[in-house]
């Protein structure tokens, strides 16, 4: 078994029209065994933006904690929010740096740029490569059922409405087909004037 | 069988030379399903699961639904087993849908745990020599005869890598029956079993709430409840939750349920209570 | 996954725990009264099981800093500011050369905010607040007993017989004999023992 298997979970993230989503499932687990069903791994870090972090819960929770701290020193010494390729940036640093004992997650960012307000998706593996593609973003162990389903379902300049139906279905329905990840769901839909969460039901086995 | 005689069929056909001929693959166990071909190896234990290797040489899993939770238990209404519906391979779910109790005759009832396949073909083989048994001798087998068939069918089979913990229960002259078969040989009667990877989880439910005057719902109940708990908690179980009662006349299904349903049905129940 | 047996549950107004008070050395129990629970501060305790030697450096090594801090700063760390440092000290050293090998589960009472707190932490050092949680291979057998029982509203009395259901659960299905468990309560008033939960026929 993989170690970035070993907790299980999944995150995808979508461009929509003028805004973004970015789902997580709430599965927190060993191997097996099902620890606790209210574990959101995907984490708010600046104004619309949002970065999901799947893959061994302790990297998770080390990661995050690390970025945070980054973030603030950056926005102390700038005076400003940080935009979404800017945090790119950071996470790869991050990541880099641990490039000989890496830091077993694969980040999932997910927001709208402060200025342009243009939408902004990116996924990075473990040691930091970014991948920033045009409609949407998996990463976790459902990551194969996740490409499957929003191969299919998803479609260019989504409304957020739409989007936040998109992106449910395929996490949901992707990681019904994964014993790791599921036992709920939480979605933000990221736009200009809100971010909406959700909260979905899903299969509890 | 005339027909295939007069075609120069011969039904037992011998290996002359120790080669594989025609005749025995034309054949196979078609005629004698206790008769599988043994893998072309010198070694006489064979590692099936360990020479199968995909194209970046890591193992290719061969056992299909290790991942399960099945239950049986004995008390005064008769025999209650509940099986989970969930088939793996690694952690992909290959589906939520499998039948995991195997109807052997309107008497008995076989639980699967282990390898699929392994399962399904020795359960319909013992059906056979239920169906065989009941011919000859004008009555019904007993559950204690039934699962030693099963016993010491996939006993010739050790250690060539068979994977199955099954149940046998059904109801004859002595009344209910339980037994656990598995691929090392264990026969053993017993008032209550769990297996597969769940079953930890499904004793803990059942092991507190079992008692030998249950009635006929309770007991069904807490079949039903101890697997709804081993889906929750257990990766590798899950789909649907079906509940069998086997009694004087014969076994009964009593509910087949997604455990989705279930689990907001008790979430709700635990709410208003 | 460890022989020893750890088991927490947070309720409404208090936390419970219970540890296992077997020693397992080799084949052996070396000791039939051990106590894998530690006093970190007033309102919090920390319940460890892993790797001997481990358990009780790493778990002293935290309490004592802890209590240091109390007397730099005249005031308590917070259950979860307690929790954090734990999860940050452990974290740190499991990219060292010697990783510590400890499970925890850390239960306490916040006065701050009249809130119970438990804490699952594994030696990997993931940390997540949990309502109830067992560690180790006993702990498992428990698991879905509680999942069916818990309620947040229990007494104490109907959490200790949950508890016992618990402990009897294991005396009956797990292959290791463990058979008395201590039991510590967390509240507002601070840790207090109960009486240990022992198998019939064994000395209290």
């Amino acid at each position: 078994m993989s170690i970035l298997a070993y907790n299980g979970g999944s995150v995808v993230a979508m461009k929509g029209k003028n805004c973004v989503a970015i789902a997580t499932d709430l599965r927190f687990g060993v191997q097996a065994q099902t620890i606790t069903t209210d574990f959101e791994r995907v984490f708010e870090v600046g104004p619309h933006l949002y970065i999901g972090l799947p893959g061994l819960v302790t990297d998770t929770q080390t990661v995050l904690q690390r970025l945070k701290f980054r973030i603030k020193m950056y926005e102390m010494r700038e005076g400003r929010k940080v935009k979404p390729r800017t945090l790119m940036a950071m996470v790869q640093n991050l990541l880099y740096e641990r490039r000989f004992g890496p830091y077993f997650v694969e980040p999932v960012i997910a927001g709208l740029d402060p200025v342009t307000k243009d939408p902004y998706i990116c996924a990075l593996d473990l040691i930091g490569c970014p991948c920033e593609p045009a409609d949407f973003v998996v990463s976790g162990t459902s990551s194969e059922s996740l490409y499957g389903m929003c191969e299919t379902t998803w479609r260019e300049d989504l409304e957020p409405d739409d989007l936040f139906e998109c992106i449910g279905q395929s996490l949901i329905n992707a990681f019904d087909r994964d014993a790791l990840s599921g036992w709920g769901a939480v979605v933000h839909v990221i736009e200009e004037d809100k971010v909406t969460t959700r909260h979905i039901k899903s299969r509890m086995d | 069988m005339a027909l295939q005689a007069l075609h120069g069929v011969d039904y037992h056909c011998k290996k002359a030379n120790g080669l594989e001929d025609d005749e025995n693959v034309y054949l196979g166990n078609m005629s004698n399903q206790c008769q599988l071909y043994m893998p072309p190896l010198s070694k006489a234990e064979s590692q099936v699961g360990e020479f199968l290797v995909d194209e970046c040489g890591r193992k290719i899993k061969l056992n299909f639904a290790h991942g399960t939770t099945t239950l049986g238990f004995k008390f005064n209404g008769g025999v209650v087993m509940a099986v989970d519906s969930r088939a793996t391979s690694g952690q992909y779910i290959g589906s939520n849908n499998v039948k995991k109790v195997i109807e052997i005759n309107p008497y008995l009832l076989g639980t699967m745990a282990g390898g699929a396949a392994d399962c399904t073909y020795w359960e319909r083989v013992l059906a056979k020599q239920c169906r065989l048994y009941e011919l000859r001798n004008r009555e019904r087998i007993s559950v204690a005869a039934a699962s030693k068939l099963l016993a010491n069918m996939v006993y010739q089979y050790k250690g060539y890598g068979l994977s199955m913990g099954v149940m046998i229960a059904g109801w004859d002259k002595k009344g209910p029956g339980l037994y656990y078969v598995d691929n090392d040989g264990n026969r053993m009667p017993g008032n209550s079993f769990s297996v597969g990877s769940g079953s930890i989880y499904a004793y803990g439910v059942l092991d507190s709430g079992y008692r030998w005057d249950l009635s006929d719902t309770e007991a069904q109940e807490l079949g039903r409840r101890a697997i709804y708990h081993a889906t929750f908690r257990d990766a590798y179980s899950g789909g649907v939750v079906r509940v069998y009662h086997i009694k004087k006349d014969g076994w009964v299904k009593i509910s087949e349920q997604d455990c989705k349903a279930l689990h907001y049905k008790y979430a709700e129940e635990t709410k208003t209570a | 996954m460890t022989l020893q047996c750890l088991i927490g549950a947070k309720f409404n107004d208090f936390v419970l725990m219970a540890t296992d008070m077997s020693h397992l050395q080799s084949i052996m129990v070396q000791k039939g009264d051990d106590d894998k629970m530690y006093k970190m501060s007033s309102n919090l305790v920390m319940a460890v099981s892993g790797e001997p030697g481990d358990t009780t450096q790493f778990a002293e090594y935290i309490a004592k800093n802890i209590q240091l801090y109390k007397m730099r700063n005249g005031y308590e760390l917070a259950p979860s500011a307690a929790v954090h440092f734990t999860r940050h000290t452990l974290a740190t050293h499991l990219r060292s050369r010697e990783p510590y090998f400890v499970n925890l589960l850390m239960g306490g009472y916040d006065t701050n905010t009249n809130t119970t707190e438990l804490h699952y932490m594994d030696y990997l050092a993931a940390s997540v607040p949990v309502k109830y949680y067992a560690f180790g291979y006993g702990g498992m057998f428990t698991l879905s007993i509680m999942d069916k029982e818990y309620r947040p509203d229990l007494n104490q009395d109907q959490a200790y017989e949950l508890l016992k259901k618990c402990t009897s659960e294991i005396k009956r299905r797990f292959l290791v004999n463990l058979p008395k468990f201590r039991v510590r309560i967390i509240s507002k008033d601070g840790i207090k023992d109960l009486p240990h939960i022992v198998a019939e026929g064994e000395p209290a």
